[in-house]
């Protein structure tokens, strides 16, 4: 019974595809993320925050997310997840909180603002889901 | 019980919850007044004593139970909390008597600062600090100082020297006046008795001048609060809690704690001063008990102050507060800065080549302890149910639930099945280590970040832990016994941040310099190598066996096409690894590199007849027999850090672990290992090596028999006993070299130990030639072995033996055996390297302490710069271009390296049918890719990167046009038809389609993006772990023979604490000076001449003296042969001119008289005839001492011949002489001395002086660092505006964090001056928050996480309640 239980975990990071899809030279990969859907900055600023109080300006931060960014996020939101918050996307099996997390990530679905704090006191917000991840990180869970 | 809980308070306000989360923002120091002391006290301690007869705490006693209970049994009296719950209240002792708190050193200053900041009393700014320096300055230049509104003339205050006072010391005071002083202090000590009176300030005195003092004055002085605060007048008696009283002798006796004995002492003093004041004793006494009790008071605070009468010290001494907090082991570094955890565990480590390198095998035994708490939820609740039902003793089981009402229930004891039953939401069950769970995984020492890194638990029988051997290099860990740290995460966060951050997957490079550092090593590159030999042929049922060893039979395998058709299908060794890299064909991994091996011969790339040229294509191994230089760690271009940075590190790690499988599994059947015939020597190696030596001692003989005839020729810059040595030496190493190379040459090329060297997995060819050849030259101290007997390195040798037997040459090898005196040269060299790795360590170890302290705060900010944690901007860009170095993949720190793109492109996007561009097509081409935005410096590229990206395609097309031109085609255009021949030549050697180069351009553009260094990273950790690392293994050989023979420079660890302490004497400053006339050897030694320093001595024909009837005096000759030969333009008048500057030769321009040319008279300056004589003789001893060319700060100056250019190395400082010298072209003319290099070229020439010389260390002990860590180090040494070592004092003036430096070096003294300062300590460094527990503003805590609130009010409902 608990042997079913733990290989159930090991499977669900093991049935990811084996292997990067990068075509040749990875050029796909460029074009992806220069085209990427990215909402013009100021618009989504106005979508969704209309009660920050702060002055609207274009920012000026890169449009990555950084890995610690996304560390923190996934980190947050595995926590909620782990603590029976709702998850926002359809779930294939998965009952680890993190890869649950990851999965809403890939989705974009995370419903976080990440607020970054520039040295002069000021800062930017800037929407999970208008932020570029890395390709990479679907295989940040591990294993082979 | 209950009444007892509700009456529960504190000294403090308890701490309320609700009011939502808080943190500590900053600490105000301040000094303790005798009015908080009681105001927070709970009792006054009076009584000197501890028990009474029944064991309890004496009321009113130093145990009262008022400040806590004294045992486990009792209780608090004051907040009836129980001895684990009470967290102790204060007392307090009332002196009858006053004194200074500070110990004496600082009263002095203090005192001499209040006394003299009168003088500037008018002068009133923020910079008190810089006040407090001028006045001391004042003090100390032993001026007499005057009062500016009494005229008071002070005098300096003094420690006195016996005892434990201060002296107020007028003896300097000059004037007897006596004035009417209005001012405070001068009232109280009018030393009207005497000029040479010297006070004895005592407390009381102190106390009242302190008193008197204006408040406008403490504010000059930097004192936050008034001044008599500073005396103790009342002390705060501790709380029992941080002294606890322990029964000895089953209760007979207690043991109490250093400072319970200290306050004893006080007390008991304290009665009898109070007694004594009460006239009850003679007065001497009072005088010496209060002695007794300001002792005691200094020592309760700190056991080592010094001036404590000798007769009071005692023989064990006792910890005071100031011991307790500094050291490595006190409050400080030893609780606060790093504190004991749980969840750890610790064990042998042992090799498994089946476990991916993520993954690390926990025992059983290990995993039933360590434990994750995890919180029930609707995905895991079945899970977790049969875990606790397995309870703690079944393996995949749980030891504890915790209940949301913060009970727990031990699963050992209670009924599991119920609690399984009745687990809900939001329970806690602390379940057992299970396969997958992230652990962190560590090695002592850990020098960087990659000694602590995260793997995947695998929880497998017996009771080691195992990992890949892979990860044995960044671990820097081997199964000889070594044992390895583990630590469970415990909570969601920190297990995502483990695995995100830490993982061993995102952890495959070095920060150090982008090198590949997990990567395969020892028995894997061996079957690596044999594997992929030329002759290596499997047949399908072989090759299909280990091609099945890679993988868990999980994955498919597509069979290459054999090699060999017929008579059988046979596969290559080379195709299995063809297969290792890509096992099946819909896996789109097409790898492209060329590597260079160690057995390369050096031309003929692939037809290399060593196979050493690996040349994968599309990945397929065309070439190369693998070794270290493709699969081992170390290297930016390998199979793995190729596979890394074209694809990700998924493709590498998995690589990793099907060669580490196949490599384990096949080297078993295969069979390795080395015998005593495999270091046989050959009968053709024993007569070369015989002749070798004979050869060699002949020459050496040869080179004694000229050496003691005297006729040896010199090297540059040598005597005669140094030049032999150094001949002697060269003649030795060459035997040794030359016996190595027959030894190689002779060995079967299945020899083991020749594999094991050929393929890098173990061992050099020095290593080899030592056990089969000869073991060499054995040295001390880098030099040949040293006499230990008088003249003689060994009784067993004649006296002054310069023979190479007698100087420690082991003719032998391990194989034949070593003579007794060849053994004992043997052992005098592995002595020294002994010592010398157990010295270096302690002192790399120190010095990476410093770096990270320097710079632990310095992180990436959102605006790209690099910053402190107080904000001060240290770098606006890090490392001019704000690349990642860990992402490196060029060389010396370039992003990119286009070569092997180049080729990849051209591999995987092959031509096909596509007419290649013309030259100017790819030019415009080109130039409109770069001139987009990406590509400029707004857009976040350095020019560095677009020109060097510019110049790579323009040599591609300059090469098209020569392919072009010798074919005979137009070099400019293209015919698009492909219907000529040439056209396609020309094409496939050289051509690039449009496709190909925008793939090219584009891959190359996104990548450098790519590689950007994010926002938060801590740069300044990573920085100094880089230096400090490579330090360590820095082993040996601390002075180095470079550039020129004979001129030493310090490298190593020594030379790397020179640049980094920004010492102001370096144990060889040399100065290259670039001449002028660089391609002439004349003006070479003529500016040589003027540099080095000549002496008359050298120079002059003769000194003598001259006694005539009428005058005697001295004729000095000079030698103007030798000035002329040496081109030294002296003449008899510069040499009066040399003299005369002479300050300690007190000669006058008349006494010298110029005779001629090259004859100088000096006549003695005295007309005393008695003296005359012995005045005569001195002179004559002095003046050939006489400098009369050059700078005399000089040592010496070579002439170096760099590549047929000239230039002069000078030994000596004096930087800016050496620049003016004429013939030296001073722009180019750099000096190794940092703080010289500020003073004469400013602070950015110091900066690049930094940066140069610490490279310049690492690569010659061949370590490559990135440079963008040795900038960040140089800017943060010099971004103050002077040159600040990595000390104590340097990093006083470049952090502002008062627990900062007191977690750094000189607790006490910092925290004092805090206090009296009033420091507000803002808690933003890492240091700080590290101490206060609070999450730091570096990584994932420089940004805030907020939840959009829209989204989630559609969720409401479903909310479980235990998130509210």
């Amino acid at each position: 019974m608990a042997d079913d239980d733990y290989n159930d975990v090991d499977m669900g990071y093991e049935d990811e595809p084996q292997e990067p899809e990068i075509e040749e030279g990875a050029e796909e990969d460029v074009e992806n993320i220069n085209n990427d859907d990215i909402p013009d900055p100021l618009v989504a600023e106005s979508e969704g925050k209309e009660e920050e109080e702060q002055v609207q300006r274009p920012r000026k931060t890169s449009k990555y997310m950084t890995k610690y960014e996304r560390a923190r996020i996934l980190g947050t939101r595995a926590l909620q997840i782990s603590m029976n918050a709702p998850v926002m996307v359809e779930l294939e099996g998965e009952t680890d909180p993190l890869e649950i997390a990851m999965k809403e990530l890939r989705e974009r679905k995370i419903p976080f603002t990440i607020r970054r704090y520039l040295p002069d006191g000021s800062y930017e917000d800037w929407g999970v889901d208008e932020l570029i991840v890395e390709d990479s990180w679907k295989r940040q869970v591990g294993g082979d | 019980m209950a009444m007892v809980q509700e009456r529960m308070h504190f000294s403090k306000e308890p701490y309320i919850e609700d009011v939502g989360p808080r943190k500590i923002k900053s600490i105000q120091f301040s000094m303790f007044s005798g009015d908080e002391i009681r105001k927070a006290a709970e009792v006054q301690v009076w009584r000197g004593s501890y028990y009474d007869e029944r064991r309890k705490p004496i009321d009113d006693g130093l145990l009262d139970s008022r400040m806590g209970p004294a045992s486990k049994s009792g209780t608090c009296a004051t907040c009836h909390g129980s001895f684990a719950t009470c967290p102790g209240h204060f007392g307090y002792l009332n002196l009858s008597c006053a004194r200074v708190l500070l110990e004496e050193e600082k009263r002095k200053e203090f005192l001499r600062k209040m006394r003299n900041s009168k003088l500037e009393a008018q002068l009133k700014n923020n910079l008190m600090k810089q006040i407090v320096k001028k006045c001391v300055a004042m003090v100390t230049s032993r001026k007499t100082v005057e009062c500016s509104r009494c005229g008071y003339k002070n005098g300096i205050v003094k420690k006195a020297g016996s005892m434990l006072g201060i002296i107020h010391d007028r003896s300097h005071v000059r004037d007897g006046m006596l004035e009417e002083c209005n001012s405070a202090i001068s009232h109280t000590k009018e030393s009207k008795a005497s000029f040479n009176v010297v006070h004895v300030l005592n407390p009381i005195k102190v106390l009242a001048l302190f008193k008197k003092m204006l408040d406008e004055d403490c504010e000059l002085l930097y004192l936050s609060d008034r001044p008599e605060k500073l005396i103790v007048v009342d002390i705060a008696v501790p709380p029992i809690a941080i002294r606890p009283s322990v029964f000895m002798d089953a209760g007979a006796t207690s043991n109490e704690d250093d400072i319970t004995m200290r306050l004893f002492c006080i007390n008991k003093y304290n009665a009898c001063v109070r007694r004594d004041l009460q006239g009850t004793g003679p007065l001497s006494n009072c005088l010496g008990d209060w002695e007794f009790l300001q002792v005691h008071v200094a020592q309760y605070i700190n056991s080592d102050v010094r001036g404590i009468p000798a007769s009071m010290e005692l023989s064990k001494p006792m910890r005071g507060f100031v011991q307790r907090l500094k050291g490595k082991q006190g409050r400080f570094r030893g609780n606060l800065s790093g504190k004991r955890v749980e969840y750890t565990g610790r064990t042998v480590i042992s090799p498994d080549p089946n476990l991916k390198i993520t993954e690390v095998a926990i025992p059983i035994l290990m995993a039933q302890v360590l434990t994750y708490p995890e919180r029930v939820s609707c995905h895991n609740i079945e899970k977790l149910r049969q875990r606790v039902r397995n309870g703690p003793h079944k393996y995949p089981g749980a030891n504890l639930i915790r209940y949301p009402d913060g009970a727990l229930m031990h699963l050992r004891f209670s009924a599991r099945k119920r609690a399984a039953d009745e687990l809900k939401y939001g329970y806690i069950v602390e379940r057992h280590l299970e396969d997958g769970d992230i652990v962190l995984f560590n090695r002592q020492p850990s020098l960087h970040r990659m000694s602590i890194m995260s793997h995947r638990a695998r929880v497998m029988p017996w009771r080691t832990l195992r990992f890949n051997e892979s990860v044995c290099n960044p671990y820097n860990a081997d199964f000889d016994g070594d044992e390895m740290n583990m630590h469970v995460p415990q909570t969601e966060e920190a297990r995502t941040e483990a695995l995100m951050l830490m993982g061993v997957q995102n952890n495959l490079c070095t920060p150090k310099n982008g090198e590949i550092l997990v990567a395969s090593t020892q028995d894997f590159l061996t079957s690596s190598f044999l594997i992929t030999r030329k002759d290596t042929f499997y047949d399908r049922a072989a090759f299909s066996l280990l091609c099945s060893y890679m993988g868990d039979a999980m994955d498919p395998i597509d069979l290459p096409t054999p090699t060999l058709i017929k008579p059988i299908e046979l596969w290559t060794g080379k195709q299995l690894f063809s297969v290792l890299v890509r096992p099946h064909a819909h896996m789109r991994v097409y790898l492209n590199l060329t590597v260079l091996e160690k057995t390369y011969s050096k031309s003929g790339e692939t037809m290399c007849p060593n196979d050493g040229f690996v040349y994968f294509r599309n990945s397929e191994l065309i070439s190369g027999q693998l070794g270290k230089a493709t699969l081992g760690n170390g290297n930016k271009d390998g199979l793995f850090s190729v596979l890394l940075r074209d694809y990700n590190p998924h493709a590498a790690a998995a690589c990793m672990n099907r060669l580490a499988k196949l490599s384990a599994r096949w080297i078993g059947n295969h069979g390795f290992s080395i015998g005593i015939d495999d270091v046989q020597p050959g009968e053709m190696l024993n007569r070369q090596k015989k002749a070798r030596i004979e050869e060699g001692y002949v020459a050496c003989d040869d080179l004694i028999q000229s050496f003691n005839k005297g006729n040896l020729k010199l090297q540059p810059g040598c005597d005669a006993a140094q030049t032999l040595e150094a001949e002697i030496t060269g003649v030795l190493n060459k035997i040794r070299e030359t016996a190595a190379k027959v030894c190689m040459e002779e060995l079967h090329w299945r020899n083991s130990p020749l594999i094991m060297s050929q393929c890098g997995s173990k061992g050099s060819p020095i290593n080899i030639s030592q056990m089969i050849a000869c073991v060499g030259q054995q040295s001390v101290g880098g030099r040949r072995a040293p006499n230990g007997f008088i003249d003689r390195s060994l009784p067993h040798f004649p006296r002054k033996s310069k023979t190479p037997g007698a100087k420690g040459f082991v003719a032998n090898s391990f194989y034949t055996g070593l003579t007794a005196a060849e053994f004992f040269f043997h052992t005098m060299g592995g002595r020294e390297g002994l010592v010398d790795t157990a010295v270096k360590t302690a002192d790399t170890g120190y010095m990476s302490r410093r770096l990270i302290k320097a710079l632990e705060d310095l992180s990436i900010h959102y605006d790209g710069t690099v910053r402190n944690a107080s904000g001060g901007v240290i770098q606006f860009l890090y490392g001019d271009d704000a690349m990642d170095p860990a992402q490196m993949e060029g060389k010396s720190g370039f992003p990119l390296n286009l070569d092997r793109l180049y080729l990849k492109v051209k591999a995987t996007c092959p031509r096909r049918d596509n007419a290649s561009l013309a030259p100017s097509e790819i030019l415009s081409f080109l130039d409109d890719r770069l001139s987009r935005h990406d590509m400029n410096p707004e857009g976040g590229c350095s020019d560095a990167f677009r020109n060097s990206l510019k110049d790579f395609v323009h040599k591609r097309i300059d090469m098209l046009r020569s392919t072009r031109r010798t074919l005979g085609l137009d070099e400019e255009h293209v015919q698009k038809d492909n219907s000529v021949v040439l056209e396609n030549v020309a094409a496939h050697i050289s051509g690039i389609t449009s496709r190909q180069l925008q793939v090219l351009l584009e891959t190359c553009i996104s990548r450098y993006h790519q590689k950007r260094i994010e926002a938060g990273t801590a740069i300044g950790a990573i920085g100094a772990q880089s230096i400090g690392e490579p330090g360590t293994q820095m082993t040996l050989k601390t002075f180095h023979f470079a550039g020129v023979a004979s001129m030493n420079v310090t490298l190593g660890v020594p030379r790397i604490k020179e640049i980094i302490n920004g010492a102001k004497n370096i144990s060889t400053p040399i100065i290259t000076a670039t001449l002028v006339s660089s391609d002439d050897v004349k003006s070479a030694r003529f500016v040589k001449g003027c540099i080095e320093k000549t002496v008359l001595g050298e120079i002059a024909k003769s000194v003598k003296i001259i006694l005539t009837v009428r005058q005697a005096s001295i004729i000095v000759t000079l030698d103007m042969e030798r000035i002329a030969a040496a081109q030294l333009m002296i003449s008899a008048v510069t040499v009066k001119e040399s003299i005369l500057q002479q300050s300690k030769i007190k000669l006058k321009s008349q006494h010298i008289e110029i005779v001629s040319d090259n004859k100088l008279r000096i006549l003695p300056p005295e007309a005393d005839r008695s003296k005359l004589h012995f005045q005569l003789h001195s002179l004559k001893a002095v003046l050939p001492k006489v400098i009369v060319k050059g700078i005399y700060t000089v040592e010496r100056a070579v002439i170096n011949k760099v590549k047929e250019k000239y230039n002069l190395l000078v030994e000596g400082s004096n930087l800016l002489a050496v620049m003016g010298t004429p013939g030296v072209d001073g722009r180019k003319t750099t000096s190794n001395h940092i703080i010289e290099v500020q003073a004469t070229l400013g602070i950015e020439a110091a900066r690049r002086c930094i940066i140069d010389e610490i490279q310049y260390t690492m690569s010659s002990h061949g370590m490559s660092i990135d440079i963008r860590h040795m900038m960040l180090l140089a800017d943060l040494m010099t971004y103050k505006g002077e040159v600040l070592g990595i000390t104590r004092f340097g990093i006083q003036k470049m952090k502002e964090s008062v627990l900062m430096l007191a977690s750094f070096e000189k607790t006490a003294d910092h925290l004092f001056n805090a206090s009296v300062n009033g420091r507000d300590d803002k808690i933003e460094g890492v240091s700080e928050c590290i101490i206060m527990g609070i999450p730091m503003q570096i990584g994932t805590g420089i940004l805030k996480v907020r939840q959009r609130v829209q989204q989630v009010s559609k969720f409401t409902n479903g909310l479980d309640p235990i998130i509210t």
